[in-house]
């Protein structure tokens, strides 16, 4: 090959047979053809996430199931099922579940305020900043999430010592045990499968976002 | 019908040409070639609205194409490693035209570069000010430059290496 220039090879490169592969009615067909872009992918995954997590928690509340299982743990510790206890925690449990309806119900919004904002004419690096900028809330809701299951299951375990405490109960070792066990265990659990959830869901989704903003900041500091 | 679509349609059937481009440099199989441009055509379409012809349509039209190949389009294939150049690429050996083959060899070459200077390649090859190329990426004229001028170096010793 003769040596090879750049210049001199753009007539050949803006002439190269790329006219006319596809025609009018094909271009038409494409406008009502569904966006595969993922960034809409995220919004309707988090949106869809709230929905389910509603639903459940809804649907959970009316039928007052984990109230009961919650109490069940503390009659196995010898707690008397009285009304100051019942009412005690189911005020604790309300208040647990508006809490995290309201923060998902406020990351939707936010979620839905970032996305109207990704403009696809802005230039690359406004958006992929923008795109970033999204991607932070996403990891802000994942983060959150993670803290409110901990921070609700301390708070059951405290409200079990509360009761214990309140009932001058001293419970059966080996099943105080098994309780601490058990919760400390599913939480950890609990907490490893969000992750896990949210790095397949999020994380391989926007990874490559990363790479080509840190290829700009590198070309916008490179040494002239 | 409605005229705008008709309208938008003629501007794409067009210019197709530099969609097809962008298609071809950022993915590479034909299926994801085609799905990109689908999606390339449709980011245009929901933008058209809001071009107000404030910078030409061709300028327009390349920012649109190199966000939604670089930032919003989910390929299912990697992209090349300079280790793993393929110059037995389909393009290349079915085409007879000794242009057209450097063009395919061209192709494979740029698509080992990263993504954003595979768009600083693109928009040098087919003319772009390096004005609109720094604003398209938002970056500044004079890096656009200097990055060019380590480009055309890098593709002349891949070029020559591989042709």
């Amino acid at each position: 090959m003769p040596e090879f220039d750049l210049d001199s090879f753009k007539k050949t490169w803006q002439e190269q047979p790329v006219q006319d592969k596809y025609d009018h009615a094909e271009i038409l067909r494409m406008l009502n053809r569904k966006s595969r872009n993922y960034v809409k992918y995220i919004f309707w995954i988090s949106v869809a996430e709230f929905l389910f997590f509603s639903v459940l928690g809804i649907f959970y509340f009316y039928r007052g199931e984990e109230p009961n299982s919650f109490l069940k743990i503390l009659e196995r510790l010898g707690v008397q099922k009285t009304a100051d206890v019942e009412t005690n925690f189911d005020h604790a449990y309300l208040g647990i579940k508006i809490l995290s309806l309201l923060i998902t119900a406020f990351f939707v919004l936010k979620f839905y305020k970032n996305y109207r904002k990704i403009k696809i004419e802005e230039n690359l690096k406004g958006l992929i900043t923008r795109i970033i900028k999204f991607k932070k809330t996403v990891n802000a809701f994942i983060f959150i999430s993670i803290a409110l299951l901990v921070v609700f299951t301390s708070i059951f375990t405290a409200f079990i010592f509360y009761a214990l405490n309140s009932q001058n109960i001293q419970p059966n070792h080996s099943d105080l045990t098994i309780v601490m066990v058990g919760i400390v265990v599913s939480t950890i659990l609990c907490v490893s499968l969000i992750w896990l959830y949210y790095r397949l869901v999020y994380g391989i989704i926007i990874r490559k976002l990363d790479k080509n903003l840190k290829q700009l900041k590198d070309i916008d500091s490179q040494e002239i | 019908m409605a005229s705008k679509e008709k309208e938008f349609a003629q501007l794409i059937k067009d210019n197709q040409g530099l969609i097809i481009k962008v298609s071809r440099l950022y993915t590479n199989s034909l299926e994801d070639e085609e799905d990109l441009f689908q999606e390339i055509v449709l980011q245009l379409w929901r933008s058209y609205e809001s071009f107000k012809g404030n910078s030409k349509i061709s300028t327009w039209m390349y920012r649109v194409a190199l966000n939604t190949a670089i930032t919003l389009f989910r390929k299912k294939s990697k992209s090349l490693q300079t280790n793993e150049l393929d110059i037995n690429h389909a393009d290349f050996i079915e085409d007879d035209d000794e242009k057209q083959q450097q063009v395919s060899l061209l192709y494979t070459v740029i698509k080992t570069l990263p993504n954003v200077e595979r768009a600083i390649v693109m928009m040098y090859l087919d003319d772009l000010p390096y004005k609109d190329i720094a604003e398209n990426l938002g970056i500044t004229e004079v890096n656009a430059r200097v990055k060019m001028n380590r480009l055309k170096k890098t593709l002349k010793e891949k070029m020559e290496k591989y042709a």
